[in-house]
């Protein structure tokens, strides 16, 4: 059989299992493990093991469940309640300012976890009933979190990355580093939106009666609320700065000296929160814990101290110090943590071992070869190759989930885009935009079945979908910025 | 998480909550021996995770601090993770939890639910069966002989984790089949309740 007719059959072999709602990691194993058994016979159905063996013993993936455990157990804490309140004071009288702080807080909580579902979730028990109740238009409440609450999956540590970089054999850490700057660029595009949307429209966002917000007595005027802002925001700016020069000196050579500024940038963070934790400032009690622990793994992995999967370890560990000292740790919590992560981890990672059999096999088949000589005999200018890729990514993030894709399309598209002469880092953020804009769109946009399970029964599928239109409208905007502008993504690499 | 057990751990009688938690079968309705002993199993190996988080943390402190790296610890967490990864997957199985797409699914009729369930775990059958049929005698070998990593600590990684990848797999087919045999006669039934209301 020549190659363009089994890579016909294979499409129609795929669409046809997924279809009938075969799992995915088992249609696409089966039919890999067929393809090695029409091309080779049975000595080479050997590798169907061996393809599964060696994906499970890597030692990056050890981060996916690390970090799944994280997130769960910081779900079951009362840290990020506290971290809403704290911003809350902060930010909650300015004009759409729940939307902003809800925004800001997904920003962090992001940087402490890696997956999409349990952020959106937590946005909307906490975030969602006070923006309904201070009279919020429902669609900006509504965008805001699942936009926001997306970004778990952007903002490092992330697991698409991390799959990313296993799967294309690109490095974690340059990921991570490249998605920084992109995923900042994603939130602060829903900010700025927030705030022109409501000064242009007040009655989308009408303000909080004075005595609707806890720590009233804080400045109200405008210069007042800016300079406290700029106060209380100022030593995350200098842990980030911090982290970023020790990551630039690391780079020099001088590891020692890197490490040193990185382990101090935590406690300098502490010091600073600690001379003005007063009554007047409980911002510092909500947002000291979870900055502690983004600057603990982000900085351990920025700074090239520790590789990923200890960086999550560390994550972990500093998480249940952190619960235990607010007295909310038992046992109880962590093992309904445990088994969350246990169930996540067993639907990621066999979707990964069917589809390395599938990928494995198709190459072999010479198909990868095959696919790319196809695209690249097409007369197209290499960008408008990228663009059909970028088109493919949200057609099949329509239906499928991020996994699948990647998963799927990696292997054939990596290739071409290396042949091409562009950056599997700068291509690996454009793919976890897209994947931002699929977890948004119908009609299996995660994001909206993840809100669904805690909104009021009034607030249906179709109102949460259609709320995101003007979200959507900004990631591809941030996305064509970033595919016209690849040094966005690649200057802190190089 | 059953009441019974969050009573007992938060009382402070963590053992018996701890043995109810690895024996308790409450998600499933009428599980069958097969559901329970995978249960056990993976209820077992949920506590890895925790294990490997605190041995990498162990090493982290080690090094850092101390700067008498262990040659233990990373090799042992590559053989737990293998172990987790392996066994999540007939723990997913179980609980329906593989990522499938149901778009098209959802709108069929029970009946025609049945058929693709059953062209489903038939595919999860077929996968298992060839890649045991491939490699069992290679598994096998790895496992008598003892094959270790190669390394200076030298762990029995191949030797144990070859033949576990072939046992995570005929567990999820057989899996597979046994939530068949649960899910199967329910969509039956619903079918024969769809057609009286007709």
């Amino acid at each position: 059989m020549d190659v363009g007719t089994l890579s016909l059959l294979l499409l129609i072999g795929i669409f046809v299992l997924l279809v009938i709602g075969v799992p995915l990691g088992f249609a696409t194993g089966l039919l890999g493990a067929i393809v090695i058994f029409g091309n080779f016979g049975v000595p080479g159905l050997g590798l169907v093991m061996q393809r599964v063996y060696d994906l499970s013993i890597t030692y990056a993936i050890i981060a996916v469940p690390l970090f799944i455990v994280m997130a769960s157990l910081l779900e079951r804490s009362g840290i990020a309640r506290d971290m809403y309140d704290a911003l809350n004071i902060t930010l909650g009288k300015m004009r759409g300012g729940v939307a902003i702080v809800t925004t800001v807080m997904a920003v962090i909580m992001a940087a402490m976890s890696g997956i999409i579902g349990g952020e959106i979730v937590l946005l909307g028990l906490v975030a969602l009933p006070q923006m309904l109740r201070l009279g919020y238009n429902k669609n900006l409440a509504i965008g805001t979190i699942c936009a926001g609450g997306s970004l778990g999956t952007m903002i490092p540590p992330s697991v698409v990355l991390i799959i990313f970089g296993l799967i294309t054999e690109t490095s974690i850490t340059a990921l991570f580093t490249a998605a920084f700057i992109p995923g900042f660029m994603l939130a602060a595009s829903y900010i700025g939106y927030i705030v022109v949307r409501t000064r242009l429209d007040p009655s989308l966002a009408p303000l909080p009666k004075a005595d609707d917000i806890a720590g009233a007595g804080i400045a109200v005027d405008h210069a007042g609320r800016l300079s406290e802002l700029a106060y209380n925001l100022a030593p995350v700016a200098v842990g980030l700065v911090v982290a970023l020069v020790a990551r630039q000196l690391g780079a020099g050579g001088t590891e020692q000296v890197a490490s040193f500024i990185f382990s101090s940038a935590p406690v300098g963070l502490v010091l600073v929160f600690l001379l003005r934790n007063d009554d007047r400032h409980p911002i510092a009690k909500g947002l000291l814990p979870p900055l502690i622990v983004v600057d603990l793994v982000l900085g351990s992995i920025y700074g090239g101290v520790t590789g990923i999967t200890e960086a999550a370890a560390m994550g972990v560990v500093a998480t249940l110090l952190l619960i235990t000292i607010r007295r909310e740790f038992n046992l109880v919590m962590l093992f309904e943590g445990l088994e969350q992560t246990f169930r996540s981890v067993g639907t990621i990672l066999w979707v990964t071992f069917g589809a390395t059999v599938l990928a494995g096999a198709y190459s072999l088949s010479g198909g990868n070869a095959y696919v790319a000589d196809l695209m690249l005999n097409l007369d197209i200018a290499p960008i408008g190759l990228i663009l059909i890729m970028m088109v493919i990514f949200l057609i099949l993030g329509m239906f499928m989930d991020w996994i699948g894709i990647v998963l799927l399309t990696m292997p054939v598209f990596m290739p071409i885009v290396v042949k091409l002469g562009y950056d599997p880092v700068w291509f690996g953020i454009l793919f976890s935009v897209n994947m931002q804009v699929a977890f948004l769109t119908p009609p299996f946009g995660s994001a909206a079945f993840y809100l669904k399970s805690v909104t009021p029964p009034e607030i249906d599928l179709i109102t949460i979908y259609r709320s995101f239109g003007p979200f959507i409208c900004l990631q591809l905007a941030v996305l064509a910025l970033l595919l016209l502008f690849p040094e966005i993504s690649l200057f802190l690499v190089r | 998480m059953d009441d019974e057990i969050k009573k007992r751990i938060r009382s402070g009688d963590i053992l018996s909550g701890f043995r109810l938690w690895l024996t308790y079968a409450d998600p499933l309705e009428n599980p069958n021996w097969f559901d329970r002993f995978i249960l056990f199993v993976s209820r077992l190996a949920m506590l890895l995770t925790a294990v490997a988080v605190a041995i990498t943390f162990y090493e982290v402190v080690l090094r850092y601090l101390f700067g008498r790296p262990t040659l233990w610890v990373n090799e042992l967490t590559l053989w737990l993770g293998s172990v987790i990864f392996l066994l999540a997957g007939v723990y997913a199985m179980q609980r329906r939890a593989h990522i499938r797409i149901t778009a098209v699914y959802d709108l069929l009729s029970p009946r025609l639910k049945l058929a693709c369930d059953v062209i489903s775990a038939a595919v999860v059958v077929a996968y298992a069966a060839l890649m045991i049929f491939a490699s069992y005698r290679i598994a096998w070998h790895t496992l008598v002989t003892w094959e270790r990593f190669g390394t200076f600590w030298n762990p029995p990684i191949p030797a144990t984790i070859k033949p576990l990848v072939l046992i995570a797999t005929a567990c999820a087919a057989i899996q597979a089949v046994s939530n068949l045999a649960v899910d199967g006669p329910k969509l039956l039934r619903r079918n024969s309740s769809h057609d009286k209301g007709e």
